[in-house]
């Protein structure tokens, strides 16, 4: 009976080791997707119509809120092609019953995806461009890594997620890490003077939209379906962009609508749903993280997601990384290490008894 | 067919404060949601699992299936819900008190 106990206690600790693997192996592969992202995400911007429409709207109302404008009109096809994409992965799981099911339950559930959608779509990811327009790329990057010090600290008061002192130590150091990567262009950009307070202002949104988006979904999937919540959230971004704001800039005198046609060309497709894929399976990745391994750790481990960008830019465009690149990403393997060594029966449950 | 989402009907199942072993309440909602397949199990005792991981069902229990009931050689758990997934599962269910 004694060996028998013992067995089954050995078997419980495997099983619940397997299942943190599998939260932290989600969080990671949304890191390289979100990573991946910013090839397209890169590329997309000198395609037409979006650098036609850039040059357009400069010439008549200046270069910072042409950025904007053609940022909104990227950020609501990103949004689109994500919708695509998160169609496809829920008809091949079979999960469109679930997807209305849940759909239909807005008091107690998808409240909370569409509130996520606020803060993840028009407020992180405009956020994220306007500080990359009015700053640079560098502190945006270092903005964005930020997030998870917002989204941990919400899920610990908010609704009392577990986080251990391991855990936010691993986050701190990833963060480090992420910050010395982006450290040389981050002083460059500050230094270059000329700085302007709406470009800290889109840092400031970026961080903590993302922050807020991650504890608020994590509300929602208590007691919903990651798959079917995540599309609910991308169904928000989708109405927030698409009828409401693209529709009020163009009222404003914007030519939205005439560019937006000129992006069925075949090589802007191509790059937008591309873009869609990456973008729509990070995402994917990131919520399923969620419920196994708490919004602090999913985020923290997600934020691996500066590294992999500057691996695959420099895969892909032959940019070279520069020394702080290594040891900041060393600091973010080392981060990623001290969260994948804590002890997993302490993460049986996420919130404290 | 059921019409509430799956974690809803878990929760619901949970609420009346029993334990129920895992296979139990999958073979209940396989039956309810018309996911007999293999697949449409697991996603169903998945769903139970990251309930238990967002610390709202409390695993009390642990058996070897050796009998196959659910998955052979396979760790079977015995839940029951917690005050928070009382709390939780009220908001969603509108039946607990």
């Amino acid at each position: 009976m004694e060996g028998f106990s013992v067995d089954l206690k050995t078997l419980k600790k495997q099983e619940s080791k397997r299942k943190v693997s599998k939260g932290y192996m989600w969080a990671l592969f949304c890191a390289v997707f979100w990573g991946i992202w910013y090839l397209p995400g890169t590329v997309v911007w000198v395609l037409n119509p979006f650098d036609e429409m850039y040059s357009a709207i400069a010439e008549t109302s200046g270069d910072g809120m042409s950025l904007v404008i053609t940022a909104v009109l990227i950020t609501a096809f990103n949004a689109l092609t994500v919708m695509l994409a998160l169609m496809l992965w829920n008809g091949v799981l079979g999960k469109y019953g679930e997807l209305g099911r849940t759909l239909k339950e807005f008091h107690p559930c998808s409240k909370w995806f569409f509130l996520a959608s606020i803060f993840g779509g028009p407020m992180a990811i405009l956020g994220s461009f306007i500080a990359m327009g009015f700053i640079g790329g560098a502190f945006a990057a270092v903005a964005g890594l930020l997030y998870p010090v917002v989204g941990s600290i919400l899920a610990y008061y908010w609704y009392g997620e577990k986080i251990s002192k391991r855990a936010a130590m691993g986050i701190a150091v990833i963060i480090v890490g992420g910050v010395t990567i982006f450290g040389g262009g981050l002083l460059t950009e500050l230094s270059s003077g000329n700085v302007q307070w709406i470009g800290y202002l889109g840092g400031l949104m970026a961080a903590a939209g993302w922050g807020i988006e991650g504890a608020i979904a994590g509300k929602g999937l208590d007691i919903s379906e990651p798959d079917a919540g995540l599309t609910l959230r991308f169904l928000g971004e989708n109405i927030i962009w698409w009828i409401i704001i693209v529709p009020i800039l163009a009222i404003v005198g914007f030519p939205m609508y005439s560019f937006a046609l000129q992006a069925f060309e075949p090589l802007t497709l191509l790059v937008l749903i591309f873009a869609g894929i990456t973008f729509g399976f990070c995402y994917v990745c990131w919520y399923k993280s969620f419920p196994l391994i708490g919004v602090g750790r999913g985020q923290g481990i997600g934020n691996l997601y500066g590294f992999c960008a500057i691996i695959f830019i420099f895969l892909f465009f032959g940019d070279v990384p520069q020394w702080t690149i290594l040891v900041g990403g060393t600091l973010c393997i080392a981060g990623s290490f001290i969260m994948f060594t804590e002890d997993a029966s302490a993460l049986e449950t996420l919130r404290g008894e | 067919m059921g019409n509430r989402p799956i974690k809803f009907r878990i929760l619901e199942l949970f609420l009346d404060g029993k334990e129920h072993w895992n296979y139990e309440v999958v073979s209940k909602i396989q039956a309810e949601y018309n996911m007999n397949s293999a697949y449409g199990r697991d996603s169903i005792n998945f769903d139970i699992i990251e309930l238990a991981s967002g610390g709202m069902l409390k695993d009390v229990e642990q058996k070897v299936d050796e009998a196959g009931i659910y998955k052979k050689d396979f760790l079977l758990h015995k839940y029951v819900i917690t005050d928070f997934g009382k709390v939780r599962g009220s908001d969603a269910c509108l039946m607990y008190v």
